[in-house]
């Protein structure tokens, strides 16, 4: 149940009464649902709708009811197959990839006092204040085969003979893309895990060193176990946001070469924007919707929310 | 950090003590190393945003301009595509956007944190359902419908679009903040007999006014990322977003001119930055009492 409820002392009854005894105040709920059944309601049932119809916006013609075909030809399309693993592999790839990273500076900065620890973690924030259409040219600037500062400094220490062409080869853009997610995304589970570990009580600290835990266990005994729900609910967030993420892949490589870095996003976007083909992208909706709606609950269940 | 050898005191123990130096050594060079890898691509991106065409694409990159100009900044100004109209359709749409959200959502976040009542529990689901909601499965639906109420290729239908994740996440974040509030302080305040539209102006709203602030800047934040939207929404070029703008200018105008698109991309990062240093402080705690608090 409710967080707030239980954490109310106990009161005198007059005084409860008198808080249930203003029914406008349910009501300042109503602008909220209005406006998010309007923006949200309508065009999810409208998907569903147009999920089930052939429609294409350049035939000219209203859309057609052919029930479960676009959902058939889904399972049929290899490039349905190939954005759905593309997905996969950028979000767990980068989410993994940036959660370690911020749990490690976590850790690592947490000695570190006053002014120290507040400019340290202002500096480290700084990726998060670059919007994600500047990470994606910043990283394809840096990427370039001639003139990229990346392939520069790797063939000043030879680690490379020649130039390589990152974004242009199908195995290595979608990794290529994966780093610059990873350089922007770092910084909130920096931040979330900072202060996790703030909220360590300090006696379970304390014990731990009075019992003389070496650094180690003191990190993987104490100190992860306190961490694993704030690590859970970060993570969770960031693979519902990386799901989505449209930005960086569009401005850095628009899902090519090939389809080596088509995700969900991009292929619906080309669907619907591209080819117009409302039908079939909204079943494709439709199928990520319920995969989402998936992980939504697995979300709700592991934070078992307060409402 | 005192090499006097002392006897130790019960908190230190002498094994942790003796792979400090080392371990230290190892820290301190990590921690240089990620501050590295945080601030080198921003350097690089001012960098080259003052040099000269020819100087940004060298084979051999310079570290320092060696020959700095603002020419890239003034020549954003005086070309063809007018980038202070992209910038001012940005901030329009983008604080437009977090004022909307932050107005709708508090009240519903108040109700939905105090008040008791019977839909209160699906409400708050359904909220944190929608926040996790793919915005392409609404893209062409939310299209057609703005094709039918007439607001694409504007202002307005941008806002609503940014609405399907400002709201939902502004009345989420809202209502964390608003949990935090001791409930007593209310109590104290009707027990002395103030009407409860006073309590809510008078006493609630300084209290989470840090919260709105951050919650504001988040919204604008996630609005100024999104791509998506304005590139579908908006069909006249002088109406586009700054980002949307880079985007669709990129081909033409700024295809080897990357001291050019890299002033852009800093005119494009400057208002975020200082939204976001602005409310650093009051982010960190909102963030934590909403993800870390709640579990």
């Amino acid at each position: 149940m409710s967080a707030t409820t239980l954490d109310q002392p106990v009161k005198p009854a007059p005084a409860r009464k008198n808080a249930e005894r203003a029914p406008w105040i349910d009501w300042m709920v109503l602008p909220t649902v209005v406006v998010l059944a309007v923006v949200i309601g309508y065009p999810v049932v409208y998907t569903l709708v147009l999920s089930a119809t052939k429609y294409n916006m350049l035939d000219m013609v209203p859309p057609r009811y052919i029930g479960g075909g676009n959902y058939q030809h889904l399972f049929t399309d290899p490039i349905f197959w190939t954005s759905l693993r593309n997905t996969a592999l950028y979000t767990f790839g980068s989410v993994i990839a940036s959660s370690l990273l911020g749990l490690t500076l976590a850790l690592l900065t947490e000695s570190l006092t006053g002014w120290r620890f507040r400019s340290v973690r202002a500096l480290l924030l700084t990726p998060w204040a670059v919007p994600f259409v500047v990470v994606a040219f910043l990283f394809r600037y840096m990427y370039l085969q001639n003139g990229g500062v990346i392939n520069a400094v790797l063939l000043d220490l030879g680690l490379i003979d020649k130039p390589v062409l990152w974004l242009n080869n199908s195995y290595l853009a979608l990794p290529a893309i994966m780093v610059a997610n990873i350089w922007a995304m770092m910084p909130f589970f920096f931040l979330l895990l900072s202060a996790a570990l703030a909220a360590i009580p300090n006696e379970v600290i304390e014990s731990a060193r009075i019992d003389k835990a070496g650094t180690w266990s003191m990190v993987f005994q104490i100190k992860l176990p306190f961490l694993r729900s704030a690590l859970f609910i970060s993570s969770l967030l960031m693979i519902i946001s990386n799901f989505n993420d449209f930005a960086k892949i569009w401005a850095m490589t628009q899902g090519g070469p090939g389809y080596s870095t088509t995700t969900l996003v991009v292929y619906v976007y080309r669907l619907a924007f591209e080819n117009f083909n409302f039908g079939y992208a909204s079943a494709i909706g439709v199928v990520w919707l319920i995969l989402l709606l998936i992980f939504a609950l697995v979300y709700l269940r592991a934070v078992r929310v307060q409402v | 950090m005192s090499s006097v050898p002392m006897r130790p005191s019960p908190s230190e123990n002498p094994p942790a003590q003796r792979g400090l130096s080392a371990g230290r050594i190892v820290k301190y060079l990590a921690i240089a190393l990620a501050l590295f890898w945080s601030l080198a691509p921003v350097y690089w991106m001012l960098a080259t945003s003052f040099k000269t065409e020819l100087e940004a694409t060298r084979i051999d990159p310079t570290l320092i301009p060696v020959h700095p100009t603002l020419a890239n900044y003034v020549g954003l100004g005086g070309q063809s595509l007018p980038f202070f109209a992209f910038f001012l359709n940005s901030v329009i749409s983008c604080l437009a956007t977090a004022i909307i959200a932050v107005v709708i959502a508090t009240p519903a976040a108040y109700a939905l944190s105090r008040a008791r009542f019977r839909l209160r529990g699906t409400i708050s689901y359904s909220v944190l359902l929608f926040r996790m909601l793919p915005l392409v499965v609404m893209l062409a639906p939310l299209y057609l419908l703005l094709l039918n109420v007439q607001l694409l290729d504007s202002v307005g239908g941008l806002i609503v679009g940014f609405t399907t994740f400002g709201l939902p996440f502004a009345v989420w974040m809202m209502k964390s903040f608003i949990d935090a509030v001791p409930i007593e302080v209310e109590e104290a305040a009707r027990v002395d007999g103030y009407p409860r539209w006073q309590i809510l102006l008078r006493v609630v709203t300084p209290l989470i006014l840090p919260g709105l602030l951050t919650t504001g800047t988040f919204v604008f934040m996630e609005a100024w990322n999104n791509l998506i939207y304005p590139l579908t929404f908006m069909t006249t070029m002088d109406k586009q977003t700054l980002p949307a703008a880079l985007v669709l200018t990129f081909t033409g105008q700024f295809k080897t001119d990357w001291g050019g698109m890299m002033a852009a991309s800093t005119v494009t990062t400057l208002p975020l930055m200082i939204a976001f240093f602005a409310v650093q402080r009051s982010m960190v705690r909102g963030l934590t009492s909403g993800a870390v608090a709640g579990a």
